[in-house]
């Protein structure tokens, strides 16, 4: 269980309208926001290249909670290969029969993998008009699907970036309930070594974005 | 973008400002601009299903 490859494209309510109307410029915080989530949508759909993994060893931080955490994980990228850092990932979410994690919000919503928050989240996604690769075959409700649908959202990558509301509307429905009780797992889990950062990345910007979002 | 896109108010971009979003020098300027590149939406196409250059890239990284 491992591609997650839940997008393709936003659909316009008002095409006309939006191809005439100039790009508007996203935000440096969108901008930040939207690299964490596409930061974690890469490492959490699968496990990094080794030419990701040379990206991420060059990643450093500010002095906030989440930079610390960025400089975290550069430094665990740097104390380890590709390869190792696949075994990590398959112990933690493929496993023999299952990884030691099921990042699926139906399971950590309802204990079944592929319930009701599933079809939830993919009567969403039509409405956005957001479908998944088919020939992915995991349920799209992944931890790194929708951080990937998440930063998609913020930074353009279906469309126009799509409103506050919007992607408020999808965090609170689909992200906030689980997420991070996924991540804080993530930060403990036993197999957990490299990815531990990357829960605590996933933490940080859930609480940030959960605040955030409550400010709209 | 309609009238809604701007229910964000000053006191949430002041929050996220001050909350510390991490601000990443080196790799993730890197990584980021990488992004931004990959983001940009295929004009050509009309409204509905568009392949961008973000969605080959998300499907190209997400194979195993």
């Amino acid at each position: 269980m491992v591609g997650v490859g839940a997008i393709a494209a936003r659909q316009y309510s008002s095409s006309a309208e939006q191809e005439l109307a100039p790009a508007e410029p996203v935000a440096e915080e969108d901008r930040l926001r939207a690299a964490a989530y596409a930061l974690l949508a890469r490492l959490l759909v699968r496990p990094p290249t080794a030419e990701s993994l040379d990206e991420v060893r060059g990643l450093s931080g500010d002095q906030s909670d989440l930079g610390q955490a960025y400089t975290a994980l550069a430094s665990a990228a740097a104390s380890r290969d590709a390869e190792t850092i696949g075994r990590e990932y398959h112990d933690l979410f493929i496993g023999v029969g299952r990884g030691e994690l099921l990042p699926y919000a139906s399971y950590y919503l309802t204990g079944f993998v592929n319930g009701k928050p599933l079809a939830a989240l993919r009567s969403t996604m039509r409405d956005l008009g957001i479908a998944r690769d088919p020939s992915f075959k995991d349920p799209e409700d992944h931890i790194g699907a929708l951080m990937g649908i998440m930063a998609g959202l913020i930074s353009g990558g279906f469309g126009p970036p799509a409103t506050l509301a919007t992607q408020r509307s999808f965090f609170d429905a689909h992200v906030a309930p689980w997420a991070t009780h996924l991540f804080g797992d993530l930060e403990t889990a036993k197999s957990a070594a490299f990815y531990r950062p990357v829960g605590t990345i996933g933490r940080l910007l859930m609480e940030i974005e959960e605040t955030a979002f409550r400010m709209t | 973008m309609s009238e809604d896109a701007r229910t964000d108010g000053p006191s949430r971009r002041n929050f996220l400002q001050l909350a510390g979003l991490g601000t990443v020098a080196g790799g993730v300027a890197a990584l980021s601009a990488g992004e931004a590149a990959a983001l940009e939406p295929d004009q050509a196409t009309g409204p509905g299903y568009r392949e961008t250059q973000h969605i080959k890239t998300y499907y190209d990284s997400a194979k195993f």
